[in-house]
């Protein structure tokens, strides 16, 4: 209980050191899942334009932040 | 310069690289040659440096959690700081790791991030101009500062010991930053060192 008080009160910390390093936190995990599903939809054939459209940026942009990265096929086994 | 490396300090130079692969870490820094120093279970551990540094209680257990604690895993890499902030706004992060996981293998989460490359005209891929390796200047400021210090105590061989002392005549790394967080004061170290080379001599 007073765990999940201490929590509310974190999650609206008016602290910007606080607030901030949750926002890059959050850049970081978006960059990560970002690199896992482009992976993803790269290994499973799909065009750079389907990608850019599903992320709603332009195929130049995702093109440019993700090729040239070794295409990771999932793996044999699983 | 590197022939007059003793087996240890090559091991040292060997395991720094290791140590900054296994952290994720994009460059090999001083901090790296800090923890090659005191891997028991390599060769780099045995050297005099290591000794001086286990003997003055440095150990890598502690040198490596405040490393991570400064920069983390990786300059972009999920580590125990994130977690925190997430949690602090609800997001669980081992829960998403969890799950990203079980759809995408192990280790799925912490896969090297994008990089953009840059392409030349006609969109060749251009040329990477190699600024010498995997080091960070400092750290190869620190193996130039070795040799240094064996040629100042008339040694023909660079050991473990040279090396350290060069981490700490160059003393702004992240190595000696965290050096001095663990309590232990540069020139008394220093000074350790000598006098350990001493005792051996």
């Amino acid at each position: 209980m007073t765990q999940a008080v201490d929590l509310a009160a974190a999650a609206s910390s008016t602290d910007p050191k606080v607030g901030l390093r949750a926002v890059l936190a959050l850049r970081r995990l978006l960059e990560s899942l970002e690199t896992v599903q482009v992976d993803n939809a790269r290994a499973q054939g799909w065009s750079w334009q389907d990608i850019a459209a599903a992320l709603e940026v332009s195929r130049q942009a995702v093109h440019k932040k993700h090729a040239g990265r070794p295409v990771v096929r999932p793996s044999q086994e699983a | 310069m590197f022939e007059r490396f003793t087996d240890r300090a090559r091991s040292v130079v060997k395991g720094a690289v290791a140590e900054s692969r296994a952290l994720h870490h994009d460059k090999v820094g001083t901090e790296h040659l800090l923890l090659a120093m005191l891997d028991d279970e390599r060769e780099s551990g045995g050297g005099v440096a290591g000794r001086v540094l286990r003997g003055a209680g440095v150990t890598a257990d502690d040198i490596r959690a405040r490393i991570e604690s400064h920069v983390g895993q990786g300059p972009r890499a999920l580590g125990t700081a994130d977690a925190e902030a997430l949690r602090q706004i609800g997001i669980d992060l081992e829960a998403v790791r969890r799950k990203v996981e079980e759809a995408f293998g192990e280790g799925a989460l912490s896969r090297p991030p994008a990089r953009p490359h840059s392409r030349g005209l006609f969109g060749f891929r251009r040329r990477r101009y190699y600024t010498g390796g995997p080091f960070s200047p400092r750290a190869k400021k620190v193996l130039e500062l070795s040799l240094r210090e064996a040629i100042r105590l008339k040694h023909k061989h660079i050991g473990t010991e040279h090396v350290l002392l060069g981490l700490l005549r160059e003393g702004e790394g992240l190595g000696v930053m965290v050096l001095t967080e663990s309590g232990v004061e540069v020139e008394d170290l220093r000074r350790k060192v000598i006098e350990e080379l001493r005792a051996t001599a």
